[in-house]
């Protein structure tokens, strides 16, 4: 196995050095350059030009072919030079290192996207279950009903009908932001529920967590009905196999055969799903972010392509595939507990 | 006597109240940099004038200049010098003193490519030097030719032509100054969340989390009026829906630049205040040159005659903004001509006649580019091209909209041979009419229409050199009609940005150049 993880690992490596090429020859090729966005309604041609030459964008991309001496001053070799020595680079307005804003943001991303898998897990798992139970019950429509909502519910309409139900309308919850104005929090690892705890303040815990349901019922509204089908459709292709029934008819309880066979089995497909997803939370959280005003990866990704802000559009997305790379590394891992036949070579 | 009584009372409670409370505002997104001279964008602005003063300010709510950090200036008689008298006693948020060096820096530092403190190698850029004053050291329009330091409290700036504007430009909130010990200790840092801004205003900087809020507090050693509150929290919340729920759950006391059809909920809510902003933008339509049907003059004014601006000023901007015939904001009405009548004809039976006589009785086809985004001049920009189509489809132009992302929209507009009509517009900086045309027409402007007579530019170099107002609203009068009777650009809107604040805010004037010091905001009775 652990030769399994190194040979994961060293693929990771080149995807990453792939994805940078890609991405970088990508945004450069994007139309609209960051020039004209920075300066955005007065831009003219001439500050436009000024700008680009002081940005550094006026070279070329990847080899310097005009003039040899200077082969690898061009774009991409230098900023790989950079990224080898961890350096991610600097936003091209804002100045702030990339690594520093990935480290700042990557953790507020991490915790909404826990929230929400928690949120989808809470709800689909036993929604899914219960309507493989009952099939073609009030129950099972129940479900289906709720899933295909989840599923069509535009993420941004979801987000802003929460926050108005239950923010202004009955002040449940804080309308968005990670803490209410004010409350002071020296973070730890980031995750402010959990920081809250750590630093035994249970009343910045508690303001952390209620800022994180509105959220995390808004992002986590797709995996919920997503895992709500997957566990109906998957759990009712297992109740039908032989060794349930004969595990039923064997004279086990069927609330054991349900559980210990049935289900186990069942999860198979539901973690594969659940791996992908939480892969998409975590770079998919866009709207979610931009909505409820949560300083996380998604809105600051966002905001770099609509300004053509290169570096932390790379930064961002390579950052984001090795993020997806070590969960899919993750959830591959969990299969062989889930699967006793699944074997790592 | 029982009022005098409660007045004492609520003064004694007011006082009480003032020292520990904390105003939020809900701000449309997360500054850039909090370092003066190196943005062009509003949010950051909003932030910065907290933190920092300009040399020259302006009177609540106008954009009449008053004594901000120099308490008086004057020009030599062609105005290619202007000296300022510094305030004296003023010290920066690190206890350093302003002075004539504090000035001639910051300066130079903005102006001077090669000035070792402007980290121009470690990526600043400084663009606002080259769109409002020409350009930086060395630059052929460059405004500025020198900074000369006179005395400890006198500075002198040298131009490279008459300009009479040059004390509002200056005063426009881009040009906080800062201090001279903060930025050098810093270095290339400065003005990033990871450093601490200094400047002399009435807020001194506390923390920024980036994307999140950046806090900042009561400057008690403030030259000026000190503010009435303890704490100011500047929260960064870009959804407009999202700004109207904080601001109605409480979580914030105010905010601006939300949507105009949000003005029913906020009247609505008894806790809300609404507040319509000073109106300082044009939203205009642009017909270009290049098109050889909008190159004749009749066709275009056919076009303007045919578009319904009012009804659609009224249906989406429900009554806050007016529409008229000026280029100008209507705080700056006195630049208009009186030979133009105050708003276009609305005829489109006469505009069919004149397309008609034109050679277009069967109509034609044409491209409107309409924004992919939302901004204060044009909300809305779909719906509103939509109207346009349809007052134009009346007249048989057949109109095409397009759109594209917004970075693209930019760039295509200025490249050849451009779009034949788009819709943009502009929010301005300072209160000069120079700040308006100048963006739109003459050599600093976007070259998307291909109209640049020489007449034009003559009126705009004697506009931006005029030494009384008088005498400039005689020069831009005569560029008023100008631009009117050749109709390339159809003003078609003066929007008011729309804000609201909580009801116990009190004393928040908006400027209608968009950003303003907040130390006068009182806050009476919040809990």
């Amino acid at each position: 196995m652990g030769i399994y993880v190194l040979r994961r690992l060293w693929r990771t490596l080149l995807v990453l050095i792939g994805i940078s090429v890609v991405v970088f020859a990508f945004v450069r090729s994007l139309p609209g350059d960051p020039a004209t966005v920075i300066l955005g309604e007065r831009a003219n041609p001439v500050s436009a030009a000024r700008l680009t030459e002081q940005l550094g964008l006026n070279k070329p991309w990847f080899i310097n072919i005009k003039d040899p001496a200077h082969l690898f001053d061009a774009q991409y070799p230098r900023y790989i030079w950079k990224v080898v020595h961890g350096d991610l680079d600097k936003g091209q307005k804002s100045q702030i290192p990339v690594t520093d804003e990935l480290r700042a943001r990557f953790p507020a991303t991490f915790e909404l996207a826990l929230a929400a898998m928690f949120f989808a897990l809470l709800i689909g798992l036993p929604a899914g279950i219960i309507a493989a139970l009952r099939r073609n019950s009030v129950w099972d429509s129940l479900a289906t009903t709720v899933s295909l909502v989840g599923v069509s519910m535009p993420v941004f309409w979801l987000g802003l009908l929460l926050s108005y139900f239950f923010a202004v309308v009955l002040h449940w919850f804080p309308p968005s932001a990670r803490l209410s104005t004010g409350v002071d929090l020296q973070p730890l690892t980031g995750l402010y529920v959990l920081d809250g705890l750590l630093r035994g303040r249970l009343d910045v815990a508690w303001d952390a967590l209620r800022h994180l349901v509105l959220p995390a019922i808004a992002l986590g509204s797709i995996p919920m009905a997503i895992t709500a089908r997957i566990t109906r459709s998957s759990l009712l292709e297992v109740l039908g196999q032989d060794y349930v029934r004969t595990a039923k008819a064997k004279g086990v309880a069927p609330r054991l055969v349900t559980l210990k066979h049935a289900l186990r089995n069942a999860l198979l497909p539901v973690v594969t799903v659940v791996g992908l997803q939480a892969g998409l939370l975590l770079g998919g959280a866009v709207l979610t972010e931009t909505i409820f005003s949560w300083p996380g990866l998604g809105s600051w990704l966002y905001d770099a392509i609509s300004s053509r802000d290169y570096p932390v559009i790379q930064g961002g997305v390579i950052f984001a595939a090795l993020v997806v790379s070590v969960v899919n590394l993750l959830v591959d891992l969990s299969y062989a507990f889930l699967d006793p036949r699944i074997q790592y070579r | 006597m029982k009022k005098y009584i409660l007045t004492a009372l609520l003064g004694a409670a007011l006082a009480g109240s003032a020292s520990a409370a904390t105003l939020v505002y809900g701000n449309n997104g997360d500054p850039v940099s909090l370092e003066p001279g190196n943005i062009t964008d509003g949010i950051s602005i909003t932030v910065q004038r907290q933190i920092y003063d300009t040399l020259v300010d302006f009177k609540d709510g106008t954009t009449d200049p008053v004594p901000g950090l120099a308490v008086s200036w004057k020009s030599n008689p062609d105005a290619t010098s202007w000296t300022f008298n510094l305030r004296k006693g003023v010290k920066f948020q690190d206890g350093t003193p302003f002075n004539a060096d504090a000035v001639v820096f910051n300066w130079k530092r903005w102006w001077d490519p090669k000035d070792p403190t402007g980290y121009r190698d470690q990526g600043r850029t400084y663009e606002i030097m080259g769109d409002l004053l020409g350009g930086f050291k060395g630059d052929k329009t460059a405004v500025i030719k020198d900074i000369v330091k006179v005395d400890d409290s006198t500075v002198r700036f040298d131009l490279t032509g008459g300009n009479s504007d040059f004390p509002v430009v200056i005063g426009s909130g881009y040009f906080g100054l800062a201090s001279p010990t903060a930025v050098k200790e810093q270095g290339a840092k400065y003005g990033t969340p990871a450093s601490t801004p200094v400047g002399t205003g009435p807020f001194t900087f506390v923390s920024w989390k980036t994307g999140d809020s950046i806090t900042l507090k009561a400057n008690p050693n403030y030259w000026g009026a000190k503010a009435r509150v303890d704490t100011l929290v500047v929260r960064s919340i870009k959804d407009a829906s999202q700004r109207l729920n904080e601001l109605k759950a409480g979580t914030i006391d105010f905010a601006s630049d939300l949507t105009p059809d949000s003005l029913g909920a906020v009247k609505a809510d008894k806790t809300l205040t609404a507040i319509m902003k000073p109106s300082f933008n044009v939203g205009f339509v642009s017909m270009n040159n290049k098109n050889p049907i909008l190159a004749k003059q009749a066709v275009r004014t056919a076009i303007s005659m045919a578009i319904n601006k009012k009804a659609i000023a009224d249906a989406f901007w429900g009554g806050l903004a007016v529409s008229n015939s000026s280029f100008l904001p209507p705080v700056m009405a006195w630049a208009n001509s009186s030979a133009v009548p105050g708003d276009y004809k609305y005829d489109p039976a006469a505009a069919k006649k004149m397309l008609a006589d034109a050679g277009y009785a069967n109509g034609f086809s044409v491209d409107l580019w309409y924004m992919p985004v939302s901004r204060p001049y044009f909300p809305t920009p779909k719906p509103i091209a939509e109207a346009i189509a349809a007052d134009l489809s009346a007249i048989g132009i057949k109109v095409n909209l397009k759109t594209e992302d917004w970075a693209k929209y930019l760039q295509d507009r200025n490249k050849e041979p451009g779009f034949d009509m788009y819709m943009i517009g502009w929010t301005g900086d300072y209160g000069s009419p120079d700040n308006f045309y100048g963006a739109y027409y003459g050599a600093n402007a976007s070259d998307d229409i291909n109209f640049n007579p020489p007449a034009l530019q003559t009126l705009l170099e004697q506009g931006r050199a005029a030494l009384t107002r008088d005498a400039k609203a005689k020069v831009y009068a005569q560029l008023h009609k100008l631009t009117y009777d050749a109709a390339y650009r159809i003003p078609m809107v003066h929007s008011q940005p729309l804000a609201a604040a909580r009801t116990y805010v009190k004393n928040w004037v908006p400027s209608p150049l968009g950003s303003e010091a907040w130390n006068k905001i009182i806050l009476i009775g919040k809990k």
